[in-house]
């Protein structure tokens, strides 16, 4: 086991966003976060990555619970939705996160071509539609270091051969060891893409484990991955 | 030199800002302004110095004792003290809360460099805008250097540093009131409050005089006049640098996004009283330096020299009102020359009203009492020459005898601004819209 996610609480004033929320994440693997709109997708992933502060929860890491310089060392959070340094050329910026972010310079060429980034290189991220810095972001995200990396909504915005062209760079990129923590609420794309799943409805883990595994918990053996998300949610 | 790709993340972050900087529309705004900003200035400040140094057929005697600070070089740099309360707001406003906006935030924050050292990023690339903006005020003094004027380094040096503070102050401010807010108009609004507040405060202290007189001297125009008048002070510089880091400081810890709200209020709390301490300390350090060549925060060297031998403690009541023009006249023109000479005077200002007017038949109004070594000695006059009269006569001293050498003369210059016209509203506006074209065209 990589890490432990325990006890994670986080409140907006009266209303609750996340409780009690716990779960674990094996190394290499690709763990898809699944919930409806509002299950609290986006704020656990802030507060796992320290960018929103958590109410309570800790997470371990070989037993030992990791403070905010470790968490930072070992997790890196791609939001949805932002378009970072928007007046600069995609170029410059994949540089930048390689070095202010610390990324790994080696990759930069690859993922280029793996999320067809040349075209777009000369261009400012304000510039970019919706997909294209969804791609960029993708870039960003598997540029840096961290051995986990945890993307929200990674197929928002893009096409059906760009989604599945992006599902193969990521099984690519688990494939040589990173651990790929991601937020989809499509459940069709989570099923194609991820090992295991966590379940998260209403701010609460409603179930964590591979689809037998859920479709047992749910007493629906020969469920898919929507039926048993019905089923348990 | 490291390659681009292994420099420091501190490196990279400052290309980062500077290149923001760079795309920053209301930067390009504030370079194109300053030329013709400065150049209504300097062009009125040159014909009237010319004026009165005899241009035209006009008399000469006055220009004999202008000094070129006063004269050209105050007014002239007032453009930059114009462009900090109203510009430079925005561009740092800019600058800050457009990670927030974008996002990036989200991204640096999981980088594990100090919200301090990424606030000082930005302020240092703010800083560096800031130098390149002063531009056109200063190549007004190769301008005045052509007509054949005269340059004094010291004082030029200390006016430049006093608009420096004076920037890094808005640079504070708004850093702080962008980190602290949730949207760029909302910090906009807090810091144009702030700084109108510190105008009230300017003016309730020349109402009710006493500590709120002694903080509205603090406050960023008072600041930059002082500097104006080539009087560098210790404590005024320490306090502004003071501020300065408590903002950026204070926008440091509202950057961390992931830090509960009730702590980083804690903490900004505990900086505020940090910050309230250390002005308080420094208020009462005393050393200052009249960088001016006319000398004109400072008695005669002779009558310095004259009131360093007297050392009993000194001290001063005086029974005027804060908006009496004769407190006014005796505060600027004596007394505050008189601390610099003798620090550990004491002054006390008497009055029962503010404006003085319904006091003025009552007794003792318009008195000045000097009391030294257990002597004391009661006078009205309220010039310099008057309160160094009254000092010598109390301490036993004899005034020293007047020496030609020592008054300032002054540089009269009668040439009209010739150029000044083309340069500030054409060449500096020409060359910063063609610099904004440029850059917005490379970046896009």
């Amino acid at each position: 086991m990589l890490l432990e996610v325990d006890g994670f609480c986080k409140r907006f004033g009266r209303i609750p966003a996340l409780s009690g929320v716990g779960f674990h994440v094996e190394t290499g693997e690709l763990l898809g976060l699944i919930g409806p709109n509002g299950a609290g997708k986006t704020t656990l992933f802030e507060c796992l990555a320290g960018v929103l502060p958590s109410d309570s929860g800790v997470i371990r890491s070989g037993g030992a619970v990791l403070d905010a310089r470790a968490r930072r060392n070992l997790l890196f959070y791609v939001p949805d939705g932002i378009a970072p340094w928007p007046h600069q050329a995609v170029g410059w910026v994949l540089d930048y996160v390689i070095g202010f972010l610390g990324g790994r310079a080696e990759l930069r060429d690859e993922l280029i071509a793996q999320l067809d980034l040349a075209a777009l290189l000369g261009q400012t991220v304000g510039t970019l539609s919706k997909g294209q810095r969804k791609r960029v972001l993708l870039a960003i995200g598997l540029l840096t270091a961290q051995p986990v990396l945890l993307i929200d909504e990674p197929f928002e915005g893009l096409d059906l051969r760009q989604a599945r062209e992006i599902a193969a760079a990521l099984r690519v990129h688990a494939a040589r060891g990173r651990t790929l923590f991601l937020s989809i609420h499509q459940i069709g794309d989570a099923a194609r893409l991820c090992d295991r799943f966590v379940l998260l409805s209403g701010g609460r883990v409603c179930g964590e484990g591979t689809v037998p595994q859920l479709a047992a918990t749910a007493k629906m053996p020969e469920g898919d991955l929507e039926e048993v998300f019905l089923a348990l949610t | 030199m490291p390659s681009r790709s292994v420099a420091s993340p501190f490196r990279w972050l400052l290309e980062k800002e500077w290149r923001e900087l760079l795309v920053s529309r209301s930067w390009w705004i504030l370079l194109i302004v300053m030329g013709p900003l400065a150049g209504i200035s300097f062009i009125g400040a040159v014909r009237a110095y010319a004026e009165v140094s005899g241009l035209n057929g006009t008399s000469a005697g006055v220009g004999e004792a202008l000094a070129p600070l006063a004269g050209v070089w105050a007014p002239t740099f007032s453009a930059c003290e114009l462009v900090a309360v109203f510009l430079l707001p925005f561009v740092a406003i800019r600058m800050v809360a457009g990670d927030r906006q974008s996002g990036a935030l989200k991204l640096e924050l999981q980088q594990n460099l100090s919200p301090a050292v990424r606030m000082a990023a930005k302020a240092l690339v703010l800083l560096g805008g800031w130098v390149l903006a002063m531009l056109p005020p200063l190549s007004a003094l190769l301008l005045w250097k052509f007509y054949g004027g005269t340059l004094y380094p010291p004082e030029l040096a200390t006016l430049i540093v006093g608009h420096i503070l004076n920037a890094g102050l808005t640079i504070g401010l708004a850093a702080a009131m962008s980190s602290f807010t949730e949207h760029p108009s909302t910090a906009a609004i807090l810091t144009l409050t702030v700084t109108v507040g510190t105008w009230i405060l300017d003016i309730f202290g020349a109402v009710e005089g006493g500590l709120w007189e002694r903080a509205a001297g603090y406050i960023p125009a008072a600041l930059v006049s002082q500097f104006e008048h080539g009087l560098w002070r210790l404590d005024t510089t320490l306090i502004a640098v003071v501020l300065i880091a408590a903002g950026l400081l204070l926008a440091a810890i509202w950057m961390r996004l992931g830090i509960p709200v009730r702590r980083r209020a804690w903490e900004s709390a505990a900086l505020g009283v940090l910050a309230a301490a250390a002005i308080f300390a420094c208020a009462f350090v005393t050393p200052s330096w009249d960088n001016s060549e006319a000398r004109a925060n400072s008695f005669p060297e002779a009558d310095e020299r004259a009131l360093r031998h007297i050392h009993a403690p000194l001290q001063i009541d005086v029974h005027l009102a804060p908006q009496d023009g004769r407190r006014t006249e005796l505060e600027r023109q004596a007394l505050s020359k008189l601390r610099r000479a003798m620090p550990q005077v004491k002054v006390r200002y008497i009055s029962s009203t503010s404006i003085g007017l319904f006091e003025q038949t009552a007794a003792g109004y318009g008195e000045i009492w000097y009391h030294l070594g257990g002597r004391r000695a009661m006078s009205r006059v309220t010039t310099p020459e008057g309160v160094l009269e009254s000092i010598y006569s109390l301490a036993n001293v004899t005034p020293p005898a007047e020496s030609g050498d020592e008054i300032f003369r002054g540089h009269p210059l009668a040439a009209p601004p010739k150029g000044a016209g083309t340069l500030f509203y054409g060449v500096w506006p020409g060359v910063f819209l063609a610099g904004a074209i440029l850059v917005r065209r490379r970046f896009k």
